[in-house]
């Protein structure tokens, strides 16, 4: 078992030698629950495999509980040992909560997700398209009468994958291309102008790249610049806009920050950056409430945005003096 | 089995008090030294000094109310002027004064201050006593029952009561939960149980998740202002509004007697509706006429249909906050494996078929709802003195409400959530308010309201040393902390100077660390004469027992002579005066009036010898006739 090697070296030995009313094994068993607790996942808070189902759960959480909750050594001296078994009853609750609830426990297991697991995935879908890609193949070299459909489906198909890709330029190529031999396709057509406004959007999403860049090295100008260059080339870049009010707030401009913010609201109603840029922008010009509620709306919609949580609390929770 | 000392589960209740413990593995009610497994929560002080607890205490309260003290329980932890107790008040008969500090209650019984825990002391020692008498041995260690509405204040009040009463209070529990513990006790249970709880003034609801003998509790919910009392009102208005139609306008309410005895009357019918379906109220000469006009009686019958109709809401309100709780934690009424009744209102057959409706289940009756909470208690008190013993019982408790702090504006900011199973700990970012604060105020707080004020104050500390800062910059980390026995610490720390303040939440009983300290100082003089007065006791009963055994052993002949002469008759009626007081003192532990009375006494037997030998001097005649 080297798991138990491996959490041997965690716990200081000295901690081993405490006088205390627990036998040895039972003072391992707690020194290295604390380790795993400490430095574990809530899988293994709870002696669980990854992704174990939720009904694995409460068993297991019960086990637990039955040897380290600090009402199993009442009365009995613990020293350091009462905190160490309040540690790790504390984790194993929080592991029950969690991973005893079916939405919470699936987000939970894509996060922890071994890199084993990430592997297989990967393979598996790359084994997929080579197959597919060979079955074309086959098709296209068969006959000449079917070499020209063939062609274009092989430009399609290239343009697909390249959409998918998410190379949109090349997409935009191969499909035009394929427009040209066969122009009275009008799905063809379609996805040819797909392509075209998808290439704006990557245009978009490079000068978004390089905004950030200039951003995260200090030149906020530049990627205020970049930024608005982006929401040009997309209307529809929620992000950009949202960094952009960001940047513009950062360099004093209200107004800019304002019209930037207000156009990532209206791309991207449902995006919870949007409303966070707007949120910060009310707040800098003093409405508290309104801010208020744009943070709120922005958690709401993605709880896990640190920023608009930061704020929030400030506008919130300040201490009475 | 282990000669350890044995712990007890005391159900410290409104109007009853039960104690229990486990002996050889099996919960089991310690009766008291009347042999009763009652015994009332009433204390008071007689008219010659002597405190009574118990039935002693009840059966003199009628013609020595103001000295008499009940329902102590409605008082314990609460702040003085706070709604609860400006209503106890209101109908309490005994005088209720402001605590030294202002902020808790006292109590006037002859002549004597005395602080809630101390009352409820009296009644624990009592319990205590009778623990003693049973095992033969002292006892110190105690688990205590509470509603699990009860806030960290009255927690403590309870316990502060354990301790004055010499006893190290275990551990403090909810009484739901105490009774699932009660239910599940030597059973292979593995379901979801809900305790459903309704007693004289509150409605408690608990879901527990029982499974190898592990007893999750996963949320309390009820109402602190619904229960048999609301029930008893309804009742009362109906008969007041339909007798002022019948005389008037007369209100009852006005009258405090007639509202008294409309109380009592009330409580009974509805009690009586449990078993049948009509009940008769009649209350002869209920109010004056005044002004020469007769004296008004009413009468009336209220069935049990008419009852129902009365209370249909507040069994509705019952069943809405049911609903809540299951809500909150997420279990189906499907999911339910047991519906546990506890609390004398459940025996409304109403409240039983709702519940059944709800549930779609019959509510289990395997429990005694009187014994049942102090069951539990015992095993809680098992589990924690003897663990690893064979009856390994683990209870997972949760916090009754919120705990947080006071943010800006006055509103309360919750930090560890209600239901949050026990150990636990929770930390919160928090910013200044202010350019240059260099201290803050940190409030701790229990409670559901949004606004600070209305929540409960567990107390307080300033964390100072702040760097100087504009606002919102300096980041302060606030930690709760609660342990397994409940003991909520709380610590603030300034994120980047590290500079730390921390606080035990404890002195919220209303009593003071001298205060305590005067109390168990007193309660050890107190100990010490009553160890005196009980061998003084002792001694005064092996010199009357026999004299009176012997004057009864008399007694027969006394009355044959009395028959056939008048002679000697009052001073036999005097002489039976003075029995019933020799029995009296001999009930209530009284030595010094048995030391007044043996005088007397002796001169009565020398009265019933002298009667009955003359009784027998007479008789052979009679005899060989």
């Amino acid at each position: 078992m080297n798991v138990e090697r491996d959490a041997e070296a965690v716990y200081d030995p000295a901690a081993l030698a405490e006088d205390v009313d627990l036998d040895l094994e039972r003072r391992k068993e707690i020194l290295h629950a604390e380790a795993v607790a400490a430095g574990g996942t809530l899988w293994q808070a709870l002696g669980l495999p990854w992704n174990a189902p939720t009904s694995a759960v409460k068993s297991a959480y019960l086990e637990a509980a039955k040897v380290f909750h600090p009402d199993r050594y009442a009365g009995k001296r613990l020293g350091t040992y009462r905190a160490r078994l309040e540690r790790i009853f504390r984790r194993a609750t929080e592991a029950r909560d969690v991973l005893g609830e079916e939405t919470r426990r699936a987000a939970y297991a894509r996060t922890t997700a071994p890199a084993t697991e990430f592997t297989k995935m990967e393979a598996r879908k790359l084994d997929d398209e080579r197959r597919s890609a060979e079955r074309r193949a086959r098709l296209a070299r068969q006959n000449p009468l079917v070499a020209r459909a063939a062609r274009v489906g092989e430009l399609v198909g290239r343009g697909k994958a390249a959409l998918e890709r998410g190379d949109f330029l090349a997409a935009a190529n191969d499909l035009q291309l394929a427009q040209s031999i066969d122009p009275s396709n009008p799905e063809l057509s379609a996805l040819a102008a797909e392509a075209k406004r998808r290439g704006a959007a990557q245009r978009a999403a490079d000068q978004f790249d390089k905004a950030m860049a200039a951003e995260a090295m200090g030149s906020f100008s530049a990627a205020a610049a970049g930024y608005r260059a982006a929401l040009d080339a997309d209307p529809r870049h929620v992000r950009a806009a949202a960094a952009g009010a960001r940047m513009a707030l950062k360099l004093g401009d209200l107004s800019t920050a304002r019209e930037m913010a207000q156009a990532g609201v209206r791309a991207g109603p449902g995006l919870g950056v949007a409303h966070e840029a707007l949120g910060m922008v009310l707040e800098a010009q003093g409405d508290k409430k309104e801010a208020r509620r744009a943070l709120e709306k922005a958690l709401e919609l993605d709880p896990k945005l640190e920023l608009a949580k930061e704020r929030l609390k400030k506008l919130r929770w300040g201490i009475l003096g | 089995m282990s000669d350890q000392e044995p712990a007890i589960g005391i159900d410290l209740g409104t109007t009853n008090s039960v104690v229990a413990t486990v002996r050889d593995g099996v919960p089991r009610v310690i009766p008291n030294r009347a042999g009763q497994a009652l015994t009332p929560s009433i204390v008071a002080v007689a008219k010659n000094g002597k405190k009574l607890v118990g039935a002693l205490a009840k059966r003199q309260a009628i013609t020595n109310a103001e000295n008499t003290v009940f329902a102590a329980k409605r008082l314990i932890g609460r702040r003085w002027g706070s709604k609860e107790v400006e209503d106890a008040r209101r109908v309490l008969p005994y005088p209720l004064v402001a605590g030294p500090e202002g902020n808790d209650v006292r109590v006037q019984l002859a002549g004597h201050t005395y602080a809630i825990p101390e009352i409820s002391a009296m009644v624990l020692s009592e319990l205590k006593a009778d623990a003693e008498a049973w095992f033969g041995r002292p006892i110190s260690r105690a688990v205590i029952t509470v509603p699990a509405y009860f806030n960290d204040g009255q927690r403590h009040a309870t316990k502060d009561a354990g301790r004055i009463a010499g006893l190290e209070v275990l551990r403090i529990i909810n009484e739901p939960t105490s009774a699932a513990l009660a239910y599940g006790f030597g059973k292979q249970v593995e379901r979801k149980v809900v305790v459903f709880d309704l007693g004289g003034g509150t409605f408690d609801i608990s879901i527990l998740d029982i499974g190898k003998s592990v007893y999750d509790v996963v949320a309390v919910g009820g109402d602190t202002y619904l229960g048999g009392e609301d029930f008893d009102r309804r009742i009362i208005d109906w008969l007041t509004f339909g007798f002022a139609k019948e005389n008037g306008g007369v209100d009852l309410r006005e009258d405090k007697m007639a509202l008294q005895r409309l109380k009592d009357s009330a409580e009974r019918a509805k009690i009586e509706l449990s078993g049948t379906s009509t009940a008769a109220i009649h209350l002869p000469f209920l109010v004056g006429g005044g002004e020469g006009k007769p004296a008004l009686h009413l009468d009336r019958q209220i069935g049990r249909e008419k009852l129902e109709e009365l209370t249909r809401d507040l069994v509705d309100r019952c069943i809405a906050v049911t609903e809540r709780t299951l809500k909150d934690a997420g279990v189906r009424p499907a999911q339910v494996g047991e519906v546990i009744l506890v609390g004398g209102m459940t025996r409304m057959p109403r409240v039983q078929k709702a519940v059944k409706d709800f549930f779609a289940r019959e509510p289990c009756r395997g429990v005694h709802p009187e014994e049942v909470v102090a069951l539990g208690a015992a095993i809680q008190a098992h589990a924690l003195t003897a663990p690893q013993s064979g009856a390994e019982v683990l209870l997972l408790d949760v916090t009754p409400q919120n705990l947080g702090i006071m943010v800006v504006g006055g509103y309360f900011q919750t930090i560890i959530p209600r239901n949050t199973t026990v150990p636990t700990s929770e930390t919160h970012l928090f910013t200044t308010v202010q350019d240059n604060q260099t201290a803050v105020r940190i409030a701790v707080l229990q409670g559901a309201s949004e606004r600070a004020v209305d929540n409960e104050l567990l107390g307080e500390f300033v964390l100072g040393g702040i760097r100087p800062a504009r606002r919102g910059e300096v980041e302060i980390e606030v930690t709760f902390e609660i342990s397994a026995d409940g003991i909520v610490g709380v610590s603030a720390r300034d994120v980047v100077t590290g500079q730390q303040q921390s606080i035990t939440v404890t002195a919220t009983s209303g009593l003071t660390e001298e205060e305590m300290k005067r109390i168990l100082d007193e309660r050890v003089d107190e100990l010490l004469e009553k160890k005196q007065s009980t061998q003084e006791y002792e001694l005064r009963k092996d010199r009357v027992g026999p004299v009176l055994a012997e004057i009864e052993g008399l007694r027969p002949a006394v009355q044959e002579a009395l028959e056939r002469t008048r002679f000697g008759k009052d001073a036999v009626q005097k002489a039976e005066g003075v029995l019933a007081r020799v029995r009296q003192a001999m009930d209530a532990h009284d030595s010094a009036a048995l030391a007044e009375l043996e005088e007397a006494l002796e001169r009565t037997l020398q009265l019933f010898k002298g009667l009955a030998e003359a009784g027998r001097g007479q008789g052979p005649g009679r005899g060989d006739g």
